[in-house]
C-alpha cells in the first residue's frame, strides 16, 4: 500500500516537473500536480481494487483525467492541452517503450513483438480515454448552455 | 505585382496588400502554435476563427505536423493562398496559452495588423527558461521516474546526476545543429554511458530503472499518444506522420543506449 502511495506521489511530482519544463509558470501548477496524482491513483484503484486489466485501467485513468482537465480549463479559461498534457505524464508508457526498443536492438524479436503490441495498446487506450472524455465534456457544456438559456427565459 | 497595378485601381491594390499581411499574421499565429506543440485540430480551428474575425468570406486550412496551407476568399471573389513549412517542434505550453489568449482577443475585437504583429513578435521572442531551471527539472524528473518504475533511493540519485548529463548533452547538440535522429542517438548514448560509469562505481543498482527515468525525458511518449489521438480524430496524415516520427525517434534513442549497454555489459 505504501508503495502505491509513494508511486503516486512520484508520478505527481513528475507531472509538476514536466509542466515547468513545458513553460507553465503560475498557479496552474497546483491543479496539474493534483491531476497527475489523480491519473495514477485512478489507474491503481482500477487495476488493483476493481481488478480490471491494465488497458482498461489506463483508459479509465485517461478518461477521468481528461474530464478533470476539461472542467478546470473552462473554469480558469486556459487551453485544455496545457493542463492535460502534464497531467497524463504518469500514464505515458515510457518504461514499456524502453523495454520494447531494448528487445528490438538485442534481436529478441519474439519479445519485441509482444512488447510493441503492449505499448501500442497502452497508447491507444490512453488516446481513446482522452477522446471520449473530450466528447463527454463538449456534450455536457452544450447541454449546460441550453439549460441555462431556458432558465434565463 | 506590376501587372496587378496596371489592371486595378490603387484602392483595390491596397486592400489586396493589406489582406496579404493579415493572412501572414494569421499564419504566424498558426505556425507558432504548431511549433509549440498544439494539436493539429486546435491549429486549424484557431486559423479558421481568425479568418472569420478578419472578414474573409471563406477559409480553407489544411494542417499537418510539418506544414500549414491556408486559402481564403475575399470580397470581390479574389482568392489568396499562403503556405508555411514548420521545421521545429518543441513543447511550450506557456506559448500555446498566450497565443490562445491573443486569438480570443482578436476574435472578440479585431486589431490592426501592426499591433497584431507586435504581439506575435512578443510571444516569439520571449526569453527562454534559465538553464539552471531546466537542468533542475531534468534531475528531478529523472529521479522521480526511476523510483516510479521501481528503482530505489540510490538509483534516484544516480538518475538525477545522469539527468543533468542528458540536459547538458542536449544543450551541446542544439548548439551544433545536428539532425534530430543523430541528436537523440548521441544524447541517449551519453546518458547511458554516464549511468554505466556510476553503476560500476557502485552508486546505482538497477541500470534499466535509472535509464528509464532519463528516457522519460527523451522518449516520444506524448507524441505517440498525440498521434493516435490525431488518427482517432480522423487527422490521418498528421497522425501517421507523428507516429512514424515517434517510432524513428524511439529507435534512435534505443540504438544510442543499447550500443553503450552492450559494450559495457549492462
Amino acid at each position: 500500500m505504501s508503495w502505491y502511495v509513494l508511486q503516486t506521489v512520484m508520478g505527481a511530482v513528475g507531472s509538476l516537473g514536466f509542466a515547468i519544463l513545458f513553460g507553465v509558470r503560475d498557479r496552474k501548477l497546483i491543479p496539474i500536480t493534483a491531476g497527475g496524482a489523480l491519473a495514477w491513483s485512478v489507474y491503481l484503484v482500477s487495476v488493483h481494487k476493481i481488478g480490471t486489466d491494465m488497458f482498461m485501467g489506463l483508459f479509465a485513468a485517461a478518461l477521468a483525467t481528461t474530464l478533470l482537465a476539461e472542467l478546470l480549463a473552462r473554469l480558469v479559461r486556459t487551453p485544455v492541452l496545457l493542463l492535460l498534457v502534464p497531467m497524463l505524464i504518469p500514464l505515458i508508457p515510457g518504461g514499456d517503450l524502453y523495454y520494447m526498443m531494448d528487445y528490438f536492438v538485442r534481436k529478441s524479436l519474439h519479445e519485441f513483438g509482444a512488447a510493441s503490441k503492449k505499448v501500442m495498446t497502452e497508447a491507444g487506450a490512453i488516446a481513446m480515454g482522452i477522446i471520449i472524455g473530450a466528447y463527454i465534456a463538449t456534450f455536457a457544456a452544450t447541454l449546460l448552455k441550453k439549460v441555462s438559456v431556458h432558465h434565463v427565459r | 505585382m506590376e501587372s496587378l497595378q496596371q489592371h486595378e485601381s490603387p484602392k483595390e491594390y491596397e486592400t489586396w496588400m493589406d489582406a496579404n499581411r493579415v493572412l501572414a499574421a494569421i499564419l504566424d499565429i498558426g505556425e507558432l502554435l504548431l511549433e509549440s506543440g498544439a494539436e493539429v485540430m486546435r491549429v486549424e480551428d484557431t486559423i479558421t476563427r481568425l479568418c472569420q474575425a478578419y472578414g474573409f468570406l471563406r477559409s480553407d486550412v489544411f494542417t499537418i505536423t510539418s506544414s500549414i496551407v491556408l486559402t481564403v476568399q475575399m470580397e470581390g471573389g479574389r482568392v489568396m493562398t499562403q503556405t508555411r513549412r514548420v521545421w521545429t517542434r518543441q513543447t511550450d505550453l506557456g506559448a500555446v496559452e498566450k497565443l490562445n489568449a491573443l486569438s480570443r482577443e482578436v476574435c472578440a475585437r479585431r486589431m490592426p495588423v501592426e499591433l497584431l504583429n507586435e504581439k506575435i513578435e512578443m510571444i516569439r521572442t520571449r526569453k527562454p527558461a534559465p538553464f539552471i531551471l531546466t537542468a533542475a527539472c531534468y534531475a528531478v524528473i529523472s529521479a522521480v521516474f526511476s523510483v516510479f518504475f521501481g528503482g530505489n533511493g540510490y538509483d534516484a540519485v544516480t538518475a538525477a546526476v545522469s539527468g543533468i548529463v542528458l540536459c547538458l548533452s542536449l544543450l551541446v547538440m542544439s548548439r551544433m545543429h545536428v539532425n534530430a535522429v543523430i541528436e537523440n542517438m548521441l544524447c541517449s548514448a551519453a546518458t547511458a554511458f554516464a549511468v554505466m560509469l556510476m553503476v560500476r562505481a557502485g552508486l546505482g543498482m538497477h541500470p534499466d530503472k535509472i535509464i528509464i527515468g532519463n528516457i522519460m525525458l527523451l522518449i516520444p511518449g506524448i507524441q505517440l499518444t498525440t498521434s493516435l489521438r490525431d488518427i482517432f480524430n480522423e487527422d490521418m496524415i498528421a497522425g501517421l506522420l507523428g507516429l512514424a516520427e515517434a517510432v524513428l525517434k524511439a529507435l534512435a534513442i534505443a540504438l544510442g543506449f543499447a550500443f553503450v549497454l552492450i559494450r559495457m555489459g549492462g
